[in-house]
C-alpha cells in the first residue's frame, strides 16, 4: 500500500512538467506581459487610410511595382476589383486585441503579486485599448456618426467580454461610441500613472483619457464635450514643440508633445509615394514644416520625413488638442478661444516674421473663414498621421479626385466608399455581419 | 507461451519415459515442402487421446529427431510455428521417415502477438489479423505501410502521392474523432514509434516539405509478420493513443540452426508518366486563346501572356482590339504564329524514366543458448522528377539469449539513414515542378539558341515587371533541399520465469530521432531573388533589399528521443483440466523529447562556407525575421494496466482489460491526468463442442464478442489563457518580453467517449480449404472534440469544443480460400473487403456557420449548391428548392458589395448533401496461382462509393491568361460559342455583385459541378517469380534462390476521372501521380 502511494506521489512528480516557453498569466508581471502583447498587435490601419485621402499621390515615378500593388487600388477607391495582392484593413487582429484587453479586465481580481496602483492601471489600459479598437473599427467600417443616425445606422460590433462562443452582431453607431465614452470614462478611475519612462511612452497614461475623450466627442460633434476634454489635455499636458528652434519633430515619441506613442503610422511599407500638390501647396511661405515634414526630391516631388519608422510612433500628442479646442470653440461661437487655441499653435509652425503677418488676418476672419482655417491647419498639421480620413469622414465627405497614367478616378462627395466594406473573411466566418 | 511450456516440458518428460514404458524407436527427418530445407527446432510427440503430450522431442540441425515412442502409440504429431501441424501414421516395420510440413503461410497459427502478450489464438476474444510477412507481399514495395494496401479487411490505404518515399495515410475502420491524429499506432516489437503521423493533405503537396514518418526507416525486408489491432478488446491496453488501432510489426529473429545467409536483390524501372490524361492545351489553342481574350470583355491580367506582350511590343494592343487579326502588321502576325510552331512538351523534358536499386542481405542462425539476426539493407530510389532522390541504408542486430532455465534476455537494435532529396520551391506553388508541367505555357521555351536560360514571367503574380526572373532548370541546378534523417531505435527485453505459472518480463526501448533539413538557394536562383524582393526596405536613397549578396543555406535541425520501459507479471494455469486463468499486470512509463533549431545564413556560399552578416535596417524587421530559432518540448507518460483471461473447457473465454493513462498536462486540473479505458470481451470455439466432434468438415468456429470504451481530453485546449514567450520592440531600442495567449481557451471542454461493440466470427473448413473472418462493429463517440470555425470577433478564426457525437458500424469479411490444390498446380484466393457506414448523430452547428448540420450524414459529407445550367449570357442559373433557375444576383440575394444578405441559416438551407469523402466499401483481391516452381500473384485493391471535391478548371473571375490550363476553358460560353457547357469568364462591370461574389467569397468550389464520385479498382502488383531448381544451385552451394518480375500499378479501372492522371488524386493538383514500376528481384539463400 505504502509502496503503491509512493510510487503514485512519483509518478506525479514525473508528469509534472512545466513546457519551456508557455505560461498561464498569474502575477502582475505576467499580466504586463500580456498587455505588452496586445499593444504591440494594435495595426498601423490608421495609416493605410492616408492612402484614400488626398494626402499623397502614387505614380510609377514614387511607387514601386510593389508598392502600386499593395496600394494604388486603395488609393484609387477601387474596392470592386482591386488586385489580389492589394493591402487590406484588419478585422481580426483588432479583435484579437481587444480579446486581451477583455481577458485583463476580466481577471482584474485574479492578478496575484501585484500592487493595488498596479493593477489598476492594467485594467485602465485595458480598458483604453478596447475603446481604441472600437473606435478604429467603427470608423473603417461604419458610416460617419455625423453623417448618419447614429440610433439605427448600423456599426460594428461590440466585443466586451473574451468569451468566444457567442455570436455577436452588429451595434448601432450610436452603441458602440456610447461604449468607446463609458470605458474612457472606467478607464479615467483607473488610470495613475502620469508619465512612462523612456521606451514605455506607448502605454496609456492618466491624462490619455481627457485625449482620447476630446477625439471621439469631437468625431461625434459633442463640441462642449470636446472642449472640455482638450482644454483639461493642454491644462496639464499643453507644451508644444517650438519647430522655430527645435529639430525634433512634434510626433517624434520623443517630442514634449508626446502622449501616447503606439501606433506606427507610416510605417516603412507604407512609406510610398510623394506628397500631394494640394498638401503642398497649402503650407504658406514662412511654415517650418514643409521642409521638416518633408524632403524635396527634385522640384515640386516631395517625399515623406515624418514617418516610415518606429520613432515616429503616435496616438496622442498635444497639438491635436490645440486644434480641436479651437475648431469646438469655433462651433460653440466662442471665437475667442478659437484664436487663441489656433495662434497658440501657429506661433511655434511659423517662423516669426510671417506669423506677425498671418495673426491678423485670422483675427478678421468670419466663423465660416475661421473653420476652414482650422480645417487647414489641421490638415498640415497632422497630415500623415492617420487624421486626414476619419477628419474627412466626419466633416464635410468631400469630392476627391485623383489621376494615376493619365486615367482620373472620382471619390463623390457623400460617396459610399467613404465607409470600407466589412472583410470577406469576417463575413464568411458570421454571415450575420451582412444579413438584412 | 503455451508452445514454450509444452517444449520444456517435453524435453523433461523425455528423459523420465525413456526408460520406463515398452517402447520403440522411431527417427525421421523433417523438411519444408516447399524447399526441401530442413526444420529445426520443430516438435515431435506422442499425443495422449485428451490431447495432452505424452512423450516427445525436437528437430535438431538437420531437422532429424529421434524419439522412443511407446509400442501401443499408432501416430506422431509435427508441428512447427508458422507451419501446418502434421500427423503422421507409425507403419509396422518402418523405423525411419521424412516428413514434409507446409508453410501455413498467409496467417500464423498459434501464437498472436499484440505487442504486449502473445495470445493464443485459440484464446483469442478479439478482431485481430495478422499478415505474414511474404516475398509476394512485400514484392516492389520498399515501406511497410505501402505493403499493407488492401491486405486487410477494414483497412484502408491512400496513397497521399507518387513521389519517392511518399507516406500512405491508413486508416482503420473509419474515422473516430476529428481531433488530433487519425493514423494508428505503430508498435515495433513491443515498443510504440514516436514520429509516424502523417502530415495533412496540404502539406504535402508542396515538394518543399519532404517528409517522411519514421515507419519509412524499417526495411520490409527485417519484418516477420504484422498484426493489426482492430476492436476496443484488442486496443484497450494501448490506451489512448491507440484510439484509431494499432499496427503491431514483429521483426524476424534467428533461428536455432545453421547460420544462413539470404540475399536480395530488386531492380525497379519506372517510365516517366504519360500525362496526355490532363488534356492540356497545345501552343496553336494557347496562342488563339489567348487572341480571343484579347477582344472579349474580360480584362484580368490583359498584359499577361505572349501574346499580349508581342502585340504591346509593337504597339498594336488597341488596333487588335478594336480590329483584330487583319489589323495587325505582317511582323507582329509573324512573331505571333511564330508561338505556334513551338510546342514545349514540358512533362518530357521535366520528368524521366528511372531505374531504382534494392540490396539486401541478412545473416542468421543461432545455437540453443543464443540465437542471432543481422542484416544490412540499401535501397535508392530516383524520382521521375529530374532532381528528386530518395535513399535508405539499414543495420539490424538482433540477439536472444538463454541465461539460463529461467532468465532469458534479448537485444535489438534498427539502425537507419535516409536522405531525401530535392530542389527548393519558393512559397509560391508553380516552382513545383508536377505543378509546373502543367501550367508551363507550350510556346516557352526552356533555353534559347546559345543554351541560355529563357526566363519565364508568366507564371509570376503581379503586374508585370517587378518579378524575378524564374526558370525551373535553374532552380533545379542551383537549389538545393536535403533531408537526412538518421534513426537509432534499441529493444532491450528480459523474461524470468520463476515456475511454470509465473513470470516476470520487461522491456526497454530507446528510439532517437536526428534530422536536419538542409535548404540551399544559389544566388542565380528564383527562390533567392524572390526573396531578396520579398525583403526590401525603403532606404533614404532609395528601396532595395536588406540580404546581403550572394546565396541563403538555412538548416533545421530536429532531436527526437523517446523512451519507455515496461515491465508485467503474468501468472498462468490450468485447474482441473478444464479452467484455464492467465492474468497480467503491468506498468508503463514513457517520456519523449522534441528538440528544433533552425539557423538561417545569408550572402551564403557553398563554396567556401562562409555567410555575411544581415544588417536589419530596424528593431522590428530583425524581430520579424530571426535568423536562430529554438524549440523544446517534453511530455511524460504513466500507465497501469491489467488484463485477464478465463476459458472453461477449452471452448468458453472470457477476458478483459483495464488501462489508466497518466500524462503531464499542463494548465488543466490534476484529476484530468489519468484516463481509465476498459473493455471485456468472449470467445466461444462451436468447434471443440462435444456435439460438433463429429462433424469433421469444420476445422475451427468461433464466435467472438467485446465491448470496450476508451476516453480522451484534448490536451492543447486548456480552460484558461495560456501564452507562449515572445519579444517585441515597440518603442525604438526598448524590446520587452510578452506573453501571447496561444489557443482560444475553452472552460466547457468535456473528454471525448468512445464505446466499441465488436462481434466477430471465424470459421475454417475442409482442412483450412477455406477460412472465413466475418466482423461486425459498431462504434459510438459522444462529446467528441474538434474544431469550430469562430466569427472573427472573438479574436480567433477557430477553437476546440465538443462538436459531435457519431457512429460508424460496418462489416468486415476476409475470405481466403484453397481452390485447387495438387501436386503441381495451386490456386489460392483472398478476398477481403469492409463496409464502413459513418453518420453523425448530433451535431451543434454554429449560428455562423455557412455549412448545414451532418446529422444524420457521414462525417466526410460533401455539401453543395445546386446548379442549372447556363443562363442566355452564359453565367451560372441556381436551383432553387421548387424548381426555379435564379442568377446568383437572386439566389443569394447580394447586395452592392457582392456579399450575400442571407442569414447564416438560409445559406445552410441552400446547400444540399451530394456523397460521403470515405468510400463505401474498400478492399482488397488477390490470386496465387503456383505451378511447379512458378508462381503468379495478381494484387489488387479497391474502393467504392467515395466522392470528392475537385477543384474547378479555371476561376471564374481571376483566370489568369499567362498560364496553360485544360481544354475545359475552350469549352466554356462565349458569345461565339453559346452552347459552351461551363460558365463564362466574368469581368467587373457587367454583373459587378456576381463578380464581387465571386471573387471575394469561396462558392465556386461549392457547386454541385465540381463533386466527382469516385471507384477504382486498381491492378496493384501482378508478380511472376520462379524458384530456380536445386540441382543447378547445389554445384555452386546455394540452398535456394528464385527470380521474380513484378508489375505495379500498370492499370486501373475506374470511374470518370478525365482531366486526371489517377483516381486517388483528383483534387490534387500538386500531386506526383503514381508511377508505374516494373521489377526484377533475385532471392538467394546460402
Amino acid at each position: 500500500m505504502v509502496a503503491v502511494v509512493l510510487s503514485l506521489a512519483a509518478c506525479n512528480d514525473f508528469l509534472d512538467i512545466q513546457p519551456i516557453g508557455k505560461v498561464m498569466p498569474q502575477t502582475g508581471d505576467e499580466y504586463r506581459k500580456l498587455l505588452t502583447e496586445a499593444y504591440s498587435r494594435v495595426l498601423a490601419d490608421r495609416g493605410l487610410t492616408t492612402f484614400r485621402t488626398d494626402e499623397l499621390v502614387l505614380d510609377d515615378a514614387t511607387a514601386s511595382d510593389d508598392d502600386l500593388e499593395f496600394y494604388l487600388d486603395i488609393w484609387r477607391w477601387q474596392d470592386n476589383n482591386p488586385d489580389q495582392n492589394t493591402s487590406s484593413f484588419g478585422w481580426l487582429n483588432h479583435y484579437y486585441v481587444s480579446y486581451i484587453a477583455n481577458s485583463v479586465i476580466e481577471n482584474r481580481q485574479n492578478i496575484i503579486e501585484v500592487t493595488d496602483s498596479a493593477r489598476n492601471q492594467m485594467v485602465g489600459e485595458a480598458y483604453m485599448l478596447r475603446a481604441y479598437i472600437h473606435y478604429i473599427l467603427v470608423n473603417l467600417y461604419a458610416d460617419p456618426y455625423t453623417h448618419c443616425d447614429p440610433a439605427t445606422t448600423k456599426g460594428i460590433p461590440l466585443k466586451l467580454s473574451s468569451d468566444v462562443t457567442a455570436v455577436l452582431s452588429r451595434n448601432t453607431v450610436g452603441e458602440v461610441y456610447a461604449s468607446i465614452l463609458s470605458d474612457i470614462d472606467m478607464a479615467e478611475s483607473l488610470l495613475n500613472v502620469e508619465t512612462w519612462p523612456e521606451g514605455e511612452t506607448y502605454r496609456f497614461n492618466k491624462v490619455s483619457a481627457d485625449a482620447f475623450r476630446a477625439r471621439v466627442c469631437l468625431y461625434m460633434g459633442n463640441w462642449e464635450e470636446a472642449y472640455k476634454a482638450a482644454v483639461r489635455v493642454i491644462e496639464r499636458h499643453g507644451t508644444l514643440e517650438d519647430m522655430t528652434s527645435s529639430t525634433t519633430l512634434p510626433n517624434d515619441y520623443q517630442s514634449v508633445e508626446a502622449i501616447v506613442s503606439l501606433e506606427n503610422i507610416i510605417t516603412e511599407n507604407y512609406n510610398t509615394g510623394k506628397i500631394s500638390d494640394g498638401l503642398v501647396a497649402l503650407y504658406r511661405s514662412g511654415d517650418m514644416r514643409l521642409s521638416r515634414f518633408y524632403r524635396q526630391q527634385v522640384a515640386g516631388v516631395y517625399m515623406l520625413r515624418k514617418g516610415g519608422n518606429n520613432t515616429y510612433r503616435c496616438t496622442f500628442r498635444t497639438a491635436e488638442f490645440y486644434l480641436t479646442a479651437a475648431e469646438a470653440a469655433v462651433e460653440l461661437n466662442d471665437m475667442d478661444h478659437a484664436h487663441h487655441y489656433l495662434t497658440e499653435l501657429m506661433k511655434k509652425r511659423y517662423n516669426a516674421l510671417m506669423y506677425s503677418r498671418y495673426e491678423p488676418e485670422i483675427l478678421a476672419m468670419t466663423r465660416d473663414e475661421l473653420r476652414q482655417e482650422i480645417y487647414d491647419e489641421r490638415f498640415r498639421e497632422l497630415a500623415f498621421e492617420g487624421h486626414r480620413w476619419f477628419d474627412l469622414r466626419r466633416t464635410t465627405c468631400p469630392e476627391l479626385t485623383k489621376t494615376y497614367n493619365g486615367e482620373t478616378y472620382v471619390l463623390q462627395k457623400d460617396d459610399p466608399r467613404y465607409t470600407l466594406r466589412i472583410p470577406p473573411e469576417a463575413v464568411e466566418a458570421n454571415p450575420g455581419l451582412e444579413a438584412e | 507461451m503455451m508452445r514454450k511450456i509444452e517444449s520444456a516440458l517435453v524435453l523433461w518428460l523425455v528423459g523420465l519415459l525413456a526408460v520406463t514404458a515398452q517402447t520403440r524407436t522411431v527417427t525421421g527427418v523433417i523438411l519444408d515442402k516447399a524447399d526441401n530445407l530442413p526444420i529445426i527446432g520443430a516438435t515431435v510427440s506422442v499425443m495422449t487421446p485428451q490431447g495432452k503430450v505424452a512423450t516427445g522431442t525436437t528437430t535438431d540441425l538437420d531437422g532429424k529427431f529421434r524419439l522412443e515412442v511407446p509400442a501401443a502409440d499408432r501416430q506422431l504429431t509435427c508441428r512447427f510455428m508458422g507451419y501446418t501441424t502434421v500427423t503422421l501414421r507409425l507403419k509396422d516395420g518402418q523405423t525411419d521417415y521424412t516428413v514434409y510440413m507446409e508453410n501455413s503461410s498467409k496467417e500464423m497459427d498459434e501464437l498472436v502477438v499484440t505487442g504486449y502478450q502473445q495470445i493464443d489464438r485459440r484464446k483469442l476474444t478479439s478482431a485481430i489479423t495478422t499478415v505474414k510477412m511474404s516475398d509476394e507481399i512485400i514484392g516492389g514495395i520498399n515501406s511497410i505501410d505501402q505493403a499493407l494496401a488492401g491486405q486487410i479487411a477494414g483497412l484502408s490505404s491512400v496513397t497521399s502521392s507518387g513521389a519517392p518515399g511518399a507516406p500512405v495515410k491508413l486508416r482503420i475502420r473509419g474515422v473516430a474523432s476529428m481531433n488530433g491524429t487519425q493514423d494508428p499506432l505503430w508498435v515495433l516489437d513491443g515498443i510504440p514509434l514516436e514520429g509516424t503521423e502523417i502530415p495533412s493533405m496540404e502539406e504535402l503537396q508542396d515538394i518543399d516539405n519532404i517528409y517522411q514518418t519514421s515507419i519509412a526507416g524499417i526495411n520490409p525486408q527485417d519484418i516477420e509478420s504484422i498484426t493489426v489491432l482492430k476492436d476496443a478488446a484488442a486496443t484497450a491496453i494501448y490506451g489512448a493513443r491507440a484510439a484509431n488501432g494499432v499496427i503491431v510489426i514483429t521483426t524476424k529473429r534467428g533461428k536455432v540452426g545453421k547460420p544462413q545467409i539470404n540475399f536480395s536483390m530488386k531492380l525497379t524501372y519506372n517510365p516517366k508518366t504519360n500525362i496526355d490524361r490532363l488534356n492540356l492545351l497545345n501552343s496553336d489553342e494557347k496562342v488563339d486563346l489567348e487572341l480571343g481574350l484579347l477582344q472579349s470583355d474580360y480584362t484580368y491580367r490583359e498584359n499577361k501572356g505572349d501574346v499580349a506582350r508581342i502585340l504591346a511590343s509593337h504597339g498594336l494592343t488597341d488596333a487588335y482590339k478594336a480590329g483584330g487579326w487583319d489589323a495587325l502588321t505582317p511582323e507582329a502576325q509573324a512573331d505571333i504564329n511564330a508561338l505556334r510552331a513551338v510546342n514545349t512538351d514540358w512533362n518530357d523534358i521535366l520528368f524521366r524514366d528511372v531505374f531504382n536499386q534494392e540490396y539486401n542481405v541478412s545473416l542468421s542462425g543461432g545455437s540453443e543458448k543464443a540465437t542471432y539476426y543481422s542484416a544490412l539493407g540499401y535501397y535508392v530510389e530516383q524520382g521521375n522528377v529530374e532532381g528528386v532522390k530518395n535513399d535508405r541504408f539499414n543495420l539490424t542486430l538482433k540477439t536472444n539469449y538463454r541465461i539460463n532455465s529461467k532468465l532469458k534476455v534479448g537485444a535489438s537494435v534498427f539502425a537507419n539513414r535516409r536522405k531525401q532529396r530535392s530542389y527548393l520551391t519558393y512559397g509560391d506553388g508553380f516552382t513545383n515542378p508536377v505543378y509546373y508541367s502543367r501550367i508551363a505555357n507550350p510556346y516557352l521555351r526552356p533555353f534559347d539558341e546559345n543554351g541560355d536560360y529563357i526566363y519565364d514571367i508568366n507564371v509570376q503574380h503581379g503586374k508585370g515587371d517587378d518579378v524575378a526572373d524564374f526558370n525551373i532548370f535553374e532552380e533545379r541546378a542551383n537549389t538545393s533541399n536535403i533531408n537526412t534523417t538518421t534513426s537509432v531505435m534499441s529493444i532491450f527485453d528480459a523474461e524470468l520465469k520463476l515456475d511454470e505459472h509465473f513470470k516476470i518480463t520487461s522491456q526497454f526501448g530507446l528510439q532517437w530521432d536526428e534530422g536536419t533539413i538542409e535548404k540551399y538557394a544559389g544566388e542565380e536562383s528564383y527562390a533567392m531573388r524572390r526573396e531578396k524582393l520579398d525583403h526590401r526596405y525603403t532606404y533614404s536613397d532609395g528601396q532595395r533589399t536588406f540580404l546581403p549578396d550572394g546565396g541563403s543555406n538555412k538548416i533545421t535541425d530536429s532531436h527526437q528521443t523517446q523512451w519507455t520501459w515496461k515491465a508485467m507479471a503474468e501468472y498462468q494455469n490450468r485447474f482441473r483440466e478444464n479452467h484455464d486463468l492467465e492474468l497480467m499486470l503491468g506498468t508503463e512509463i514513457r517520456h519523449n523529447e522534441y528538440k528544433s533549431l533552425y539557423s538561417a545564413a545569408y550572402g551564403y556560399s557553398p563554396n567556401t562556407l562562409n555567410n555575411t552578416s544581415v544588417i536589419f535596417p530596424s528593431d522590428n524587421i530583425a524581430n520579424e525575421f530571426p535568423l536562430h530559432t529554438e524549440s523544446f518540448t517534453e511530455n511524460a507518460f504513466v500507465s497501469w494496466f491489467a488484463t485477464g483471461s478465463y476459458t472453461l473447457f477449452h471452448r468458453y473465454t472470457l477476458g478483459g482489460s483495464i488501462r489508466f493513462d497518466g500524462s503531464d498536462i499542463f494548465g488543466v486540473a490534476k484529476k484530468y491526468r489519468y484516463v481509465p479505458l476498459y473493455s471485456v470481451s468472449g470467445l466461444w470455439r462451436l468447434s471443440e463442442e462435444p456435439f460438433m466432434k463429429n462433424v469433421t468438415v469444420i476445422d475451427n468456429w468461433g464466435i467472438r464478442a467485446s465491448y470496450g470504451l476508451q476516453g480522451n481530453i484534448d490536451k492543447n485546449t486548456s480552460p484558461f489563457l495560456i501564452g507562449t514567450y515572445q519579444v517585441t520592440t515597440i518603442l525604438p531600442g526598448h524590446t520587452e518580453e510578452t506573453i501571447r495567449p496561444a489557443n482560444a481557451p475553452n472552460p466547457d471542454l468535456r473528454w471525448e467517449k468512445t464505446q466499441n461493440v465488436n462481434v466477430g466470427m471465424d470459421l475454417s473448413l475442409w482442412d483450412n480449404a477455406v477460412s472465413l473472418s466475418v466482423d461486425y462493429y459498431y462504434r459510438k463517440g459522444t462529446d467528441l472534440i474538434g474544431l469550430r470555425m469562430l466569427p472573427l470577433e472573438t479574436g480567433y478564426t477557430s477553437t476546440t469544443i465538443n462538436w459531435a457525437s457519431m457512429e460508424n458500424k460496418g462489416v468486415e469479411v476476409a475470405l481466403s480460400t484453397r481452390n485447387i490444390h495438387t501436386k503441381d498446380f495451386s490456386w489460392f484466393t483472398s478476398l477481403n473487403f469492409g463496409f464502413n457506414d459513418n453518420k453523425v448523430l448530433q451535431e451543434t452547428v454554429a449560428e455562423n456557420s455557412l455549412t448545414p448540420s451532418r446529422e444524420g450524414y457521414p462525417v466526410g459529407a460533401i455539401f453543395a449548391y445546386r446548379t442549372a445550367g447556363l443562363d442566355e449570357d452564359g453565367y451560372l442559373l441556381y436551383l432553387t428548392p421548387d424548381g426555379q433557375k435564379l442568377p446568383a444576383k437572386e439566389y443569394f440575394q447580394l447586395n452592392s458589395a457582392g456579399a450575400s444578405s442571407l442569414s447564416a441559416e438560409e445559406r445552410r438551407n441552400q446547400l444540399v448533401y451530394v456523397g460521403n469523402t470515405e468510400p463505401k466499401v474498400s478492399g482488397g483481391f488477390t490470386n496465387t496461382f503456383k505451378y511447379q516452381r512458378l508462381t503468379l500473384s495478381v494484387n489488387c485493391i479497391f474502393n467504392f462509393g467515395m466522392h470528392v471535391q475537385t477543384q474547378p478548371s479555371y476561376s471564374l473571375t481571376t483566370f489568369d491568361r499567362g498560364l496553360n490550363t485544360n481544354h475545359d476553358i475552350l469549352n466554356r460560353w462565349t458569345p461565339d460559342n453559346p452552347n459552351g457547357t461551363f460558365p463564362r469568364l466574368i469581368n467587373s462591370t457587367d454583373r459587378p455583385e456576381e463578380y464581387s461574389f465571386y471573387d471575394n467569397y469561396y462558392v465556386l468550389n461549392m457547386l454541385d459541378i465540381y463533386v466527382k464520385k469516385v471507384n477504382y479498382f486498381r491492378f496493384q502488383s501482378i508478380r511472376l517469380a520462379y524458384d530456380l531448381p536445386e540441382k543447378w544451385l547445389k554445384p555452386i552451394g546455394i540452398k535456394s534462390a528464385s527470380v521474380s518480375l513484378e508489375g505495379r500499378d500498370l492499370w486501373v479501372i475506374a470511374s470518370d476521372y478525365h482531366n486526371y492522371l489517377d483516381p486517388e488524386t483528383m483534387g490534387n493538383p500538386y500531386a506526383t501521380p503514381i508511377p508505374k514500376s516494373f521489377i526484377f528481384g533475385l532471392n538467394v539463400n546460402f
